[in-house]
């Protein structure tokens, strides 16, 4: 599948994407907002037709609270049909990267369902996210959220400035 | 200030309360003031008129309109509470117009320049945006929105010297900190109005000397990259995109552009740079993939072997989906399909993909299971059902819990036309894992092509917001998949108003996205992303252009048109049947049947009434309560009444518009717009569709359609003034040599005598110009022999649609019988060529066996 950063163009179809996938959606003006204000952060990955298979939505912190800048997944999805050929972790390496490079990041954080085990190993096995709280009803639902966040420092020492 | 009647002090600080308020949209307070002003008989006229625009402000109120009769003077302020008002009404022309009125009696009103200019730029008014920003620039030439918005204006206009030059004047006075993120994006804009400007030598320069400001760094390399490519400095380039390679070696383009600078001489120096790519990356896919593409022949033998073995060892699932693109290429899938036939028989004699593999490489069992998944996806793509069924089952032997195994087999009944059976197989998935959306809407999708709409909603509803509706919830986040699927779904119950409530709102999905950008044209300006802002008002610019729109908007003119030849009178009654193919009993127990349903259809059309009027109800009290509200009420969709329009062609061409303007490329935009213009006889109108049309693929069969048509309607008519006959014969002398229609159409059948869909345009137009021709025209329709192209379960339901409807006139009963009869034996599985009867009877057991829990079907066999 084809990746690359995500345009405006893209953003609807990560839309869909969203839809078809998880339980958390938002409408078109959200995906614009991240698109419009951290246009290097979001990646989309592609079939032979441009659908868009998977993305990875993401942002930068405002005003962290511990002052330190870091990046956050808002969203990120591999269809179910494309799965096992390592989408997430390229995706996720890509925002990573540039969460670096152009804000600075020391971290990127985001929130799991306490519930999703699937995602839960994908993020500690797979991408070496540890966790770091618990937020309880953190969902609409009511379900709690594993907060978990990934240090950055591997890409801070190889892509970041000095 | 020239008013005639200025407000004493008081009332004046008042009213200036009021415009606050308004403006941060605290309405029930500035009613309070207002009120307040009112109070006072001496000035109550006089505020009448812009004090009812404060009240009117999220909807209308009869008391403000009472007031807004009143209205006598408008002074400066109200011109401009006239422009707020025709904002938020999103009559943003009339918005422009007033506020430039207002501009007459303040010319320097910063708030009013500000706000006009937002609305230029909503309104692509970019002239007048140009203007505003100049007053913006000089009454604020400290502020760096005033500069930035001033180079854009020109920047749109394309004027990129003059959008250069300013951005360089605000430039020189920025000091830049370290790691300053607005100052890089300022950069890389200038950079990217140099593109565009074509001026690629000091594109580069400007990129080379402020490489240390710049910390997208993603961004500098492709920049470099294409500003190489455009300058032909083809080393430099190779160079760039190598190392743009090491940043993400899964970006197509850059393989693609790789070629095109170091533009290989053989297929081996070509498939050399693959190999070197996958040699440097090991774990990426595309090196592997992506020379499948060109290569043929024992290469690609060898290359798609290395591959396969690979995902089938590693148990990959899109696997196919992953190939499917070369299957156009009947070479390439004569040779998959003999190596993946090859490694069945050797897995299972061997547990070895080739006899062959030393015996140290033995797979496991998984192995044969992917491969028997792989080809019921290949011989389903063949559409050869049966192999795809039995692969399949074998697949499910082996692993009966493989959630991936029931969508497969639910596609392959899907595409044999029996969707029934594949909605039980996706019912049976997503019962084996209910925390997965994916299955649940693939689920979802399949009931809703089965007509089981409100299966399906309540499918959707496990993962939509408890307390509303899933219906009203998927509008709300604007989830247009379900909405077309329950578009269709409707319109194949002839449910016209359901359906086009669906369209209707999906196209405001649209309007709303538009709506939406408003906010950024501000907020970019001090976010500095300017590039990612252009890309938003371009794409904005043509989002109709979107599959969502298109089909909704093609679907709905379908339906306007069908409502303007059929209007839905109040006893219709949509159901119809077979009657002639029933035994006397069996038409007794239909009958019956059908009064049982009259009865129940009647009640819930009542009950439907019921909830709609409490609805609207509940809308009108919210409205009334909730003076907050934010933005103007739209009026509620109401499907009793959409199937009721009273213009329905006008109706149809609002939603043709933005498909003329934005899908031009598409036969269906022109046909659909030559259909309206035929039923309004706008012969003009109908000619330059036809043109447009013509341009696209001149043998089109509906084009053809409306071709023989549209001449048979200037042949025989008499009434046309002399200059437009002109006009017409001209025209059609060069599109179609001016021939008479029915030897357009005698030549028409004769060019294209092995396709489907041209002997069904052929067929019907032959019936339309020659009732004599029903019996030769049917066996054209119906023909189905070997050598006919383009037999589809989808193409013969529509010659099977189009002989039941009338298209080949009446009493031809018998010949409908054995064309379903011929259809049913080509496509067995297809429901839609079954009897009545044995429709019905699937219907009954997929109903019964839904009622009953799944685990118990499950343990009692």
């Amino acid at each position: 599948m084809n990746i690359r950063n995500a345009s405006p163009e893209d953003l609807m179809n990560m839309q869909h994407c969203n839809l078809l996938c998880l339980p958390e959606n938002y409408q078109m003006k959200y995906y614009l907002y991240h698109g419009l204000s951290w246009p290097q952060l979001s990646y989309v990955a592609q079939d032979e037709k441009g659908k868009v298979v998977g993305y990875v939505l993401a942002k930068m912190e405002e005003d962290p609270d511990d002052a330190v800048p870091h990046g956050h997944i808002t969203s990120l999805a591999v269809k179910r049909s494309h799965r096992r050929l390592g989408l997430a972790q390229k995706l996720m390496d890509q925002a990573s990267r540039a969460m670096v490079e152009c804000f600075d990041a020391k971290y990127v954080s985001l929130h799991v369902r306490k519930s999703n085990r699937a995602a839960l190993h994908l993020y500690k096995h797979t991408l070496r996210f540890e966790i770091s709280e618990i937020e309880p009803k953190y969902y609409a639902d009511g379900e709690d959220a594993y907060a978990m966040r990934r240090n950055l420092g591997e890409f801070l020492d190889k892509f970041g400035q000095d | 200030m020239p008013t005639s009647n200025p407000l004493p002090p008081k009332e004046n600080a008042l009213f200036k309360k009021i415009l606050k308020c308004y403006e941060q949209k605290q309405y029930k307070n500035g009613l309070k003031f207002a009120k307040q002003i009112l109070s006072n008989p001496k000035y109550s006229e006089h505020g009448g008129k812009f004090v009812a625009r404060l009240f009117w402000f999220p909807h209308s109120n009869n008391f403000a309109e009472t007031l807004a009769m009143k209205g006598l003077t408008l002074n400066c302020v109200g011109r401009k509470e006239d422009a707020y008002d025709h904002r938020s009404d999103r009559k943003y022309d009339e918005a422009i117009k007033a506020y430039r009125n207002a501009l007459k009696w303040d010319k320097d009103n910063l708030q009013i320049l500000r706000d006009l200019s937002l609305l230029q730029i909503q309104m692509r008014d970019m002239e007048g945006y140009k203007d505003t920003r100049y007053q913006l620039l000089v009454l604020r030439p400290a502020q760096r929105a005033s500069w930035i918005g001033y180079a854009m204006a020109y920047h749109l206009l394309k004027d990129y010297d003059m959008a250069m030059q300013v951005l360089e004047e605000f430039r020189k006075t920025q000091t830049v900190k370290p790691f300053d993120y607005e100052h890089s994006e300022l950069i890389l804009y200038q950079n990217m109005i140099l593109f565009e400007a074509g001026k690629y030598k000091e594109a580069l320069q400007h990129l080379e000397s402020y490489d240390k400001q710049i910390v997208d760094r993603l961004a500098v390399q492709e920049t470099k990259a294409k500003l190489y490519m455009k300058l032909n400095r083809k080393e430099e380039c190779i160079k760039v995109y190598q190392e743009l390679l090491e940043r993400n070696p899964e970006c197509w383009s850059y393989y693609h552009n790789l070629e095109e600078a170091v533009k290989p001489a053989t297929v081996e120096e070509r498939m050399k740079l693959y190999d070197d790519a996958a040699e440097k990356f090991p774990r990426a896919q595309a090196p592997r993939r992506l020379p499948l593409n060109f290569l043929t022949g024992e290469a690609f033998r060898k290359q798609a072997d290395l591959l396969m073995r690979k995902s089938l060892h590693k148990g990959v699932p899109p696997l196919f989906v992953s190939l499917r693109s070369l299957y156009a290429c009947p070479a390439k899938v004569k040779l998959l399909e003999e190596m993946v036939l090859g490694y069945v028989e050797s897995l299972k004699a061997h547990k070895l993909f080739h006899p062959d593999d030393p015996e140290d490489e033995q797979e496991l069992p998984t192995a044969l299971l992917w491969t028997y998944f792989y080809l019921a996806q290949h011989y389903d793509h063949l559409r050869q059902t049966d192999k795809a069924l039995e692969y399949v089952n074998m697949a499910l032997e082996h692993t009966v819990t493989l959630i991936e195994l029931f969508v497969i087999k639910a596609r392959i009944y899907k595409h044999a036309g029996d969707i029934n059976e594949a909605v039980k197989c996706l019912d049976e998935a997503q019962s084996l894992d209910t925390a997965d959306r994916y299955i649940n809407t693939k689920c979802a999708k399949y009931m809703l092509r089965a007509q089981m709409v409100k299966e399906a909603e309540d499918m959707c509803s496990k993962f939509t917001r408890e307390g509303v509706s899933a219906m009203e919830n998927l509008n709300e986040m604007q989830c247009m998949w379900f909405q077309t699927e329950c578009m269709r779904s409707y319109e194949q119950m002839s449910k016209w108003g359901d359906a086009l409530k669906k369209c209707h709102e999906i196209n405001r999905h649209f309007t709303e996205i538009i709506e939406d950008q408003f906010d950024f044209h501000t907020y970019c300006m001090r976010k500095m992303t300017l590039r990612s802002y252009v890309g938003l008002l371009r794409l904005e610019d043509q989002l109709r252009s979107h599959d969502f729109y298109r089909t909704a908007a093609e679907s709905a003119i379908q339906m306007y048109l069908r409502l303007h030849d059929h209007p839905v009178s109040d006893e219709d009654h949509t159901e119809s049947a077979d009657q002639e193919n029933m035994t006397p009993s069996e038409l007794k127990k239909w009958k019956s049947k059908m009064r049982r349903k009259a009865k129940q259809e009647a009640e819930k059309q009542e009950r439907i009434k019921m909830e709609e009027q409490r609805k609207e109800q509940l809308a009108r009290q919210k409205a009334q309560s909730d003076p907050e509200a934010d933005g103007p009420k739209e009026e509620e969709l109401v499907p009793s009444k959409l199937q009721k329009p009273e213009r329905p062609l006008e109706e149809a061409i609002t939603f043709l518009q933005p498909l003329q303007l934005l899908s031009a490329q598409c036969m269906e935009t022109h046909t659909l717009a030559f259909e309206i213009y035929f039923r309004k006889g706008k012969v003009l109108l109908m000619l330059q569709s036809l043109k447009r049309a013509f341009a696209i693929d001149p043998s089109h069969p509906t084009l053809h359609t409306c071709l023989v048509r549209f001449q048979k309607l200037v042949k025989d008519s008499t009434s046309l003034k002399p200059t437009i006959a002109a006009v017409l014969k001209k025209e059609m002398q060069s599109l179609v040599q001016d021939k008479d229609p029915a030897t357009l159409n005698k030549e028409f059948l004769e060019q294209n005598p092995l396709s489907l869909p041209h002997l069904l345009a052929g067929a019907k137009m032959s019936f339309y110009l020659d009732a004599s021709s029903q019996e030769k025209s049917i066996s054209l329709a119906t023909k189905l022999s070997a050598d006919v192209q383009g037999v589809t379960i989808k193409m013969c339901s529509e010659v099977l649609n189009s002989l039941r409807c009338g298209d080949f006139g009446s009493k031809i009963d018998s010949e409908v019988e054995s064309y379903r009869a011929a259809c049913h034996s080509r496509f067995p599985y297809a429901s839609c060529f079954m009897t009545t009867v044995q429709q019905n009877h699937i219907k009954q057991n997929a109903v019964s066996e839904n009622n009953i829990d799944n685990n118990a079907i499950e343990q009692n066999s």
